[in-house]
């Protein structure tokens, strides 16, 4: 299998149920095996929209999405497993009765297969992911009990718990404290060198890009309005109101 | 223990266990994955289908299945494939089961307002039979094998479906096991509590375990447990004080899901 093009879309639409107006339009990307790139843009730009077109989360209204150069539509399910996704601003509330460690476990499932059970050697991974962001003395507390930051950094671990070939990151790094903040990304990125994996990461934060990637995508208005350098993003992406402030601090 | 000399009372005993425990069980999964309104209407339609036996002298249990199972199979694929809300499908099919149900009860004259109908409004304990004890325990082992076998999908869907379907599951097939299993727990538990009531009975033990843990594991192993001695306890009221059984079980697992609001550890504030 020809494995060059792990992410590829050709001509994507995707339009939410009961909505008209397509979340992103005519979307051609590709990304290579071992790229990083991240994705910035206003709030309701799409981006979130493009990242579950690409896991197969949301099924594209016109074009083709192909990862690992299969059709995502029709062989989501496999693709799946080998993609470490983080969503959005997932916060689990107080009281649910899931500890950090079996929603890190959880990651595996996929993997482990229709009838059977997490053996020890999924449970070892699992803490492994945790030990790797600082988090294993978590393990047995309540998901519901922990801060906003430390439930982020148990959705990463959860993402780097299956091995993936491909991380899918939605703002992973939002709600972290500012040593975190620092510290986060560069693994992620430590991480995808050592482990060759293609990484497309969401973010208002263009720190992060400046300091962690070679590749941005620009998503304004459902399209790819830029696709270049950091450096070449920061003038685009300074201008706009929500990433101005930051743009700045980096100078 | 005069009563229980009895062979009627021995086996509204072990009804009482062997159903209090499935609906527990099946009540977690429905609750977790927020499927309440859906179990309401499979109870509606086992009584439906009940009421449909009643008045076509059929046994009810079989007409209660095969309603169960087609309600299931709208709510689930059908609805599914025909992109319908949740709320909206059970919206429709929960009043039509009642307005089915009515309908049935009143078809054949001769039955109207009879104890036949009376034991699928309310539930008759006394008129378990031997062979539903036997379906009971079938559908008991069944349900415990299934559980064992898919806990892992279970377990992720009731902790968020989309991170599920994220990471490599299918939870289609998986949810429309669990409203078909509900479907079939209902149909079987029909006689204990009746009709009307049989929800409570769904969704209490859940609802009152999930008060006190914060593991889904000690969840499922105390909801099952709950569900059976509210069901027992109902049944002990019930003799005691010559009341209907399904209305003791239902009155009984509200008291209990009412202490446990009152002594829920999750409502409190801790200083540490």
């Amino acid at each position: 299998m020809h494995e060059d093009a792990i992410i590829k879309l050709e001509d994507v639409s995707t339009v939410y149920e009961g909505e008209s107006r397509p979340a992103i339009k005519g979307v051609n990307l590709t990304l290579k095996r071992n790229e990083l790139v991240y994705a910035v843009g206003p709030n309701a730009s799409g981006k979130t929209t493009l990242l579950e077109t690409i896991n197969g989360l949301l099924p594209p209204f016109k074009g083709k999405v192909s990862v690992f150069g299969l059709d995502v539509q029709s062989d989501g399910q496999k693709i799946r497993c080998q993609i470490g996704y983080v969503p959005q601003d997932f916060m689990v509330k107080p009281g649910e009765p899931y500890t950090a460690i079996d929603v890190v476990l959880m990651g595996r499932y996929g993997q482990i297969g229709f009838l059977h059970h997490p053996e020890e050697k999924d449970k070892k991974k699992a803490l492994e992911s945790m030990k790797l962001l600082g988090i294993e003395e978590l393990a047995d507390r309540s998901m519901g009990k922990l801060s906003g930051g430390q439930q982020q950094k148990v959705m990463l671990a959860r993402a780097l718990a299956k091995n993936p070939r491909i991380l899918l990151l939605d703002e992973p790094f939002s709600n972290l404290d500012p040593d975190s903040r620092g510290q986060i990304p560069s693994l992620i990125t430590r991480l995808h060198e050592e482990k060759d994996l293609t990484t497309l990461i969401v973010t208002h934060d263009i720190h992060h890009m400046i300091d962690n990637c070679n590749r941005v995508i620009v998503v304004t208005n459902g399209k790819i309005t830029f696709d270049g350098t950091p450096e070449n993003a920061l003038p685009l992406v300074e201008n706009h109101p929500h990433t101005t402030s930051l743009g700045a601090k980096h100078r | 223990m005069i009563w229980l000399e009895f062979a009627i009372m021995q086996r509204a005993l072990i009804a009482c266990i062997l159903a209090g425990f499935l609906m527990g069980l099946i009540g977690v999964f429905v609750v977790r994955m927020r499927l309440s309104a859906i179990g309401y209407s499979m109870s509606h339609g086992a009584f439906a289908g009940a009421a449909l036996g009643v008045a076509t002298a059929t046994n009810p249990l079989v007409t209660g299945l095969l309603f169960a199972s087609a309600t299931a199979f709208v709510i689930g694929p059908i609805a599914d494939k025909a992109r319908l809300h949740a709320d909206t499908i059970t919206s429709i099919v929960f009043p039509l089961n009642m307005a089915l149900a009515f309908v049935f009860l009143t078809l054949a004259p001769e039955v109207g307002l009879s104890s036949q109908v009376a034991n699928v409004l309310w539930g008759s304990i006394i008129s378990m039979t031997n062979a539903d004890l036997v379906y009971l325990t079938t559908l008991f082992a069944g349900t415990l094998a299934i559980v064992y076998f898919v806990w892992k999908e279970l377990f992720a869907i009731m902790f968020n479906r989309k991170l599920a379907e994220a990471d490599g599951i299918n939870t289609k097939p998986f949810i429309y096991l669990i409203i078909f299993l509900a479907g079939v727990v209902i149909t079987f538990s029909l006689k204990l509590v009746g009709g009307l009531l049989i929800y409570a009975l769904l969704f209490n033990p859940a609802s009152t375990v999930l008060q006190f843990s914060e593991n889904m594991r000690k969840v499922i192993v105390y909801s099952p447990l709950v569900g059976m001695t509210t069901t027992v306890s109902g049944l002990l009221v019930s003799l005691f004080f010559d009341l209907p059984i399904g209305s003791c079980i239902v009155i009984v697992s509200t008291i209990v899901f009412a202490i446990a609001l009152l002594l829920s550890p999750k409502r409190r504030r801790k200083e540490v």
